[in-house]
């Protein structure tokens, strides 16, 4: 079975759901907030204040995530690229100037060149944008933008939807009333429409306060930025693990079965593969694995087997050498040039991997297939792959010389059973050349010769294309005619007979006309010595 | 994505009556090779393929590719119509394979063009087709089973090809009526059943055909909505290859497929699938495949601006196509890639020379199958996961037996199901073979790792290497009476004097934890302690006269036990770490170790072994039968 694989070149990536935070700096977003019996605050203090809390959760949840900061007015300048050192992010937010007016546009395009720059098209990304809900005005303004959305050519296509899987959250610093109040809510919406609804917007409940902000990025935390934790699970072998980014619930099909499957929390492995076995296969998303008592000891994780010759006293290193079945497998599946097949739910299975990061350095990873009970067509049903041991005999053969992989579909398809197609002349000229030239070679290609004279004869039949039939039966006659003298006598013979066959099937009635009936070669005194075998 | 939209049912009804027998008067010269042979030979006249055979080749070449990409799930139905209607197969998953068509419609054969015209109509064949949209398919079956209550969100959609000769743009509105008004009964029909299902939403997709060089009768109309139910489309198209292409064009519309042309297919001599005698088979070239597959497949290209589209848009504006170039892999490439989506193939010209030699290099050799057992292969994979990994040491320094080339016929087997009398010899060789390394005092692979001075003295070693294998034994005596013979011999050839191991049981604390495998081990004990110290006795007894040549191991309790003989299976029991936190006294340290080597030995007080903190709770099932809690003594529920 045949595929086309999109296989994309950013492989060694550690980091797969990076984060853009954009920040508006226009004026707008000094707006003084009345906050009662304290120092006045501005919006821009409160979205600061919001960012920290982030940067926080992610400093101590997320420390292998890579963010970047971007702010914006009517221009737009990248303060930090992607990084993950958070106290540089922490410091970029206390750094910021206050600039013009708002143009988000111009922003969004910014987005696109940074994360198509540094990540390609394929790495899911996150995009916060924090603003005030003022969309500027005039030129470059969302609702200038919006208005003319339609009147778009190829080169200045609005940049949503983003060109790389996205999610874009936009944190205002307004509360609900205030953006209903113009129509900066039904702008902001129709951004996350034209992101393919792919998004949310979260606004401030309540009055504009510290609290109401801390509240509405617990949100954001909550929905985007949870850790995922799961036991791995081998036999009696466990790990507790953290799958890392967050793995998406999944629809498979919106009308029959439209509630979004979600992986289960005990991801239990059933086997293992050859890397060569399954290939390449198609992932709907990839994660990192990580061990989750390890990762407190810095971001050295899943480097290896745990080394044993080493000083003992440091309390340190005696907690990295609790044996961790993560490391084991790892280090298994990377030396044994292997796969783990892992169950994610009820007909849903997934792949452990060991992948390089770089020359010294792997990781384990998990990619997710698609739910069903045979994701891999080359490897039949998922519930059918059994232990080598079951086998009657190793199917890998004693050498390891073979594989029973990819298995071979039970009907071929067109490219690999000699369909007969006369759509171009071409097709079918080919086709009677290779008869003529058979004949020509009689005796010695009287296989052949009948092997390609019945495959026309079939296709003809189920086109109702009789004439053909006619038509090639006469040129077996004409060929007869014109053997050499030197022609083996047989020749003449099998030709007569097969222009005969052809003849009476052309008629379409009798049984010669019959589609699983086959010409056979004519028995003659002549054949038994010099037919060719097949 | 829906599994049930319209083009999970294509019903195509292809008109047989006596018009379709006419010539489409598009010549093919079949008689090509006439060079090089004595003059004056004429070469055979051309001939044509009938509106049929047209009609015929072009529905198969579009079920040929729509197989290729969508092996399951969509299907066809083929309908022939004339004096009735003839339905070919059915929406079984076995009948849905070109060879099953072909076979099909050679039983049927050409129109008879002197059949009585009158009698004859494609009406026949849209009326089955309504018929047969109604019946429901396997996947539908199998969705409604499965979704129970929810039945009702499974579709019936589908749509309704048809290939026929109108008279003209008001006989196309009869056609219509005809399809709209059926369905209209079929519906009412089908409501009644429960075979069969009311069609939601039908897509009528009306091709005239008409000799090449006359005028069309019918006109050409887009899609256009009947009623809610059918929605029909007309186009008017030329036999032969015009008509094939507006198949083509359709399938991609309807299956949502793209092309990719492939270029710089470099074609060795050897690449050749066919005779050598073939006129270029000994000239190396580059070739292009031009592939049609879903267009999800091109997503990633389209997003990513870098489009190469427009390569070859020789035939209109709907074959747009991506070029990608030809990489011939490395062998032996054995590396995962990131590859975000999989799609099948099918070539646009299929039996083409540089289509074939790609596909067949693509293709490998013809795998073979496994063979189903009753038992859910996958099932047994985990079982046999869950036994290998009873007992498994993960640090290499933390185990003495699998460090030993000497255990692995015992290591080997005793993980299996069920053992034969051959692999209960290798067992027993096994153990006796270790018997005769410690007569010889031969060196075992201990790590001395952390150990001040040479680390445990050459019997303690060997008593460490025992109980190891005593361990991995007893982790699977539960599996077969086999096994259980292996554990005799075990306990028979390292023997110990019964009175001494009383003793020690006597005298010992025993520590609060324990490791996994200990506890794996004792579940599979658990169930009959009694009996199997009481034929362990025996077992001792007939083992001393069997083995009276060889050494009593003596246990000695006095040695300490080597600090790298901790518990192997740990990896979520946290007092380890806490040791390590400040210095610990010697006394402690020797202590622990007594401890922890003692408890391995015997079977444990079942009230200590649930206290917490040296502290049991009495009358435990008082509470339970009240339905309290009873999970508090640290032993987490991960299991």
């Amino acid at each position: 079975m045949l595929s086309v694989c999109i296989l994309t070149g950013n492989t060694g990536i550690l980091s797969i759901m990076p984060t853009v935070v954009v920040m508006d700096v226009s004026l707008s977003m000094t707006r003084p907030v009345s906050v009662e019996g304290s120092e006045e605050y501005q919006r821009k203090h409160l979205a600061a204040h919001g960012l920290t809390m982030l940067f926080e959760h992610m400093a101590t949840n997320y420390k292998l995530e890579f963010t970047a900061l971007v702010v914006f007015s009517s221009l737009w300048e990248l303060m930090v690229p992607f990084t993950r050192d958070y106290n540089t992010l922490q410091e970029a937010l206390s750094n910021m100037d206050d600039y013009d007016k708002t143009c988000l546009e111009s922003a969004l395009v910014g987005v696109c060149n940074i994360v198509q720059q540094e990540w390609g098209g394929a790495i899911p990304c996150q995009v916060v944008l924090v603003t005030d809900g003022c969309l500027g005005i005039g030129r470059g303004s969302l609702r200038h933008s919006l208005a003319t959305h339609n009147q778009r050519s190829e080169s200045n296509r609005f940049p949503l939807p983003f060109p790389f899987p996205s999610k874009l959250y936009i944190m205002c610093m307004a509360n609900l009333e205030e953006l209903q109040s113009t129509d900066s809510l039904e702008c902001l919406e129709r951004l996350i429409d034209l992101n393919n609804g792919e998004g949310q917007i979260f606004t401030i409940d309540g009055p504009l306060c510290l609290k109401n902000v801390q509240s509405m990025f617990g949100k954001l935390i909550d929905l985007a930025y949870t850790p995922f934790h799961a036991v791995l699970k081998c036999g009696h072998l466990t790990a507790d693990v953290q799958v890392f980014p967050r793995p998406e619930p999944f629809v498979v099909d919106e009308e029959i079965d439209p509630i979004p499957k979600v992986i289960n929390t005990d991801l239990e492995i059933v086997g293992f593969i050859d890397i060569a076995d399954i290939s390449s296969p198609p992932v709907l998303s990839r994660h990192l694995v990580l061990p989750i008592a390890l990762n407190k000891e810095g971001d050295e994780v899943g480097t290896g087997i745990t080394d044993d010759n080493e000083d003992e006293n440091s309390a340190n290193q005696i907690a990295g050498k609790i044996p961790n079945f993560c490391v084991l497998l790892h280090g298994s599946l990377k030396v044994e040039g292997m796969v783990a097949i892992v169950q994610l739910g009820p007909e849903w299975h997934g792949m452990l991997y060991s992948q390089a990061d770089s020359k010294k350095k792997s990781n384990l990873m998990m990619s997710l297939f698609e739910p069903g009970p045979e994701p891999l067509p080359w490897l039949g049903k998922m519930a059918q792959l059994g232990p080598i041991s079951d086998a009657k005999e190793n199917p890998y053969g004693e050498d390891d010389n073979k594989s029973p992989f990819p298995l071979q579909p039970k009907n071929k398809r067109s490219y690999a059973q000699n369909v007969t197609v006369w759509i171009k002349p071409s097709g079918l000229q080919t086709d009677v050349q290779k008869i003529l030239r058979n004949a020509r070679k009689l005796p010695e290609k009287t296989q052949t010769f009948y092997k390609e004279l019945n495959r026309l004869r079939k296709a003809a039949l189920a086109f109702g294309f009789l004439d053909l039939l006619k038509g090639v039966a006469d040129m077996l006659e004409r060929e007869c005619t014109l053997l050499p003298d030197t022609a083996h006598p047989d020749a003449a013979f099998q030709l007569t007979h097969a222009a005969q066959q052809l003849q009476l099937a052309s008629t379409g009635t009798s049984e010669y006309a019959a589609y699983d009936h086959n010409i056979t070669p004519l028995h003659t005194d002549f054949s038994g010595s010099s037919t060719e075998r097949m | 994505m829906k599994i049930f939209s319209e083009s999970h049912k294509t019903v195509f009804v292809v008109d047989h009556c006596p018009y379709m027998a006419e010539s489409c008067r598009q010549h093919v010269e079949f008689d090509m090779l006439v060079k090089n042979r004595t003059q004056g030979i004429i070469p055979l006249a051309p001939i044509s393929k009938s509106l049929w055979t047209c009609s015929v080749e072009s529905s198969m070449e579009y079920c040929r590719i729509m197989y290729d990409i969508f092996p399951f799930k969509k299907l066809v139905n083929f309908i022939v119509s004339d004096s009735g209607a003839h339905v070919l197969n059915s929406w079984t998953q076995e009948d849905q394979n070109l060879q099953e068509l072909m076979a099909a419609l050679a039983a049927v054969g050409p129109p008879n063009p002197r059949a009585d015209p009158e009698c004859c109509s494609i009406l026949h064949g849209l009326v089955a087709a309504v018929e047969t949209l109604c019946k429901i398919t396997e996947y539908q079956h199998e969705a409604r089973t499965l979704l129970m209550e929810n039945a009702e969100r499974v579709g019936n959609r589908g749509r309704i090809i048809c290939i026929t000769n109108a008279k003209s743009d008001s006989h196309v509105r009869m056609l219509e009526d005809c399809v709209q008004e059926t369905i209209h009964e079929h519906n009412k029909l089908a409501a009644n059943s429960d075979h069969l299902m009311q069609i939601q939403k039908c897509e009528l997709v009306l091709i005239h055909t008409y000799p090449v060089g006359e005028d069309s009768l019918v006109s050409d109309r887009p899609k256009k909505e009947l009623s809610p139910v059918l929605t029909s489309e007309v186009h008017s198209v030329r036999a032969g290859r015009h008509l094939a292409t507006k198949l083509n064009i359709l399938v991609q519309q309807h299956f949502d497929l793209a092309s990719t042309t492939i270029t710089n297919i470099p074609m060795k001599p050897t690449f050749s699938v066919f005779d050598q005698e073939e006129q270029h088979a000994n000239t190396s070239a580059n070739y292009d495949v031009e592939l049609l597959h879903h267009k999800d497949a091109h997503v990633d290209f389209l997003k990513s601006g870098d489009t190469h589209l427009g390569g070859s848009s020789r035939e209109g504006p709907f074959k747009e196509t991506i070029t990608l170039k030809w990489c011939t892999p490395r062998t032996n490439n054995i590396e995962l890639h990131y590859c975000t989506g999989a799609y099948r193939i099918s070539p646009v010209d299929v039996n083409s020379r540089p289509s074939s030699c790609l596909t067949n290099f693509l293709l490998n050799d013809p795998r073979y199958k496994i063979d189903g057992s009753l038992e859910i292969p996958l099932e047994r994979a985990k079982d046999q996961l869950e036994k290998h990994t009873r007992y498994w040491p993960m640090i290499i320094s933390q185990t003495t037996i699998f460090n030993m080339q000497a255990v692995v016929p015992l290591a080997s087997v005793i993980v299996k199901e069920s053992l034969t009398e051959e692999d209960v010899l290798n067992c027993q060789k096994t153990i006796y073979n270790l018997v005769d390394m410690e007569r010889k005092n031969d060196p075992l692979p201990i790590s001395t790792v952390g150990t001040r001075g040479k680390g445990p003295k050459r019997d303690e070693q060997y008593r460490i290497m025992w109980n190891e294998l005593e361990t991995l034994v007893r982790a699977h005596i539960n599996n077969s009476e086999k096994h259980q013979r292996v554990l005799e011999c075990l306990m028979a050839c390292r023997s110990k004097p019964p009175e001494e191991e009383e003793r020690k049981k006597r005298g010992r604390k025993r520590e609060d934890k324990e490791d996994k495998s200990e506890k794996a081990v004792k579940d599979y004990e658990q169930e009959k302690p009694w009996q199997d110290s009481e034929r362990l006795k025996g077992i001792l007894e007939r083992g001393k006269e069997e083995l009276a040549e060889a050494e009593i191991i003596k246990d000695s309790p006095d040695s300490p036990e080597p600090p790298n003989k901790k518990p192997l299976v740990e990896m979520d029991e946290t007092p380890q770490v806490e040791k390590s936190k400040g210095p610990v006294s010697l006394l402690s340290l020797w202590s622990n170790r007594i401890n922890t080597a003692n408890s391995r030995k015997h079977q444990e007080f079942a009230g200590r072994l649930n206290s917490v903190n040296n502290r049991a709770e009495l009358y435990q099932h008082l509470k339970e039968e009240n339905g309290m809690e009873t999970t508090e003594n640290g032993k987490a529920s991960r299991q």
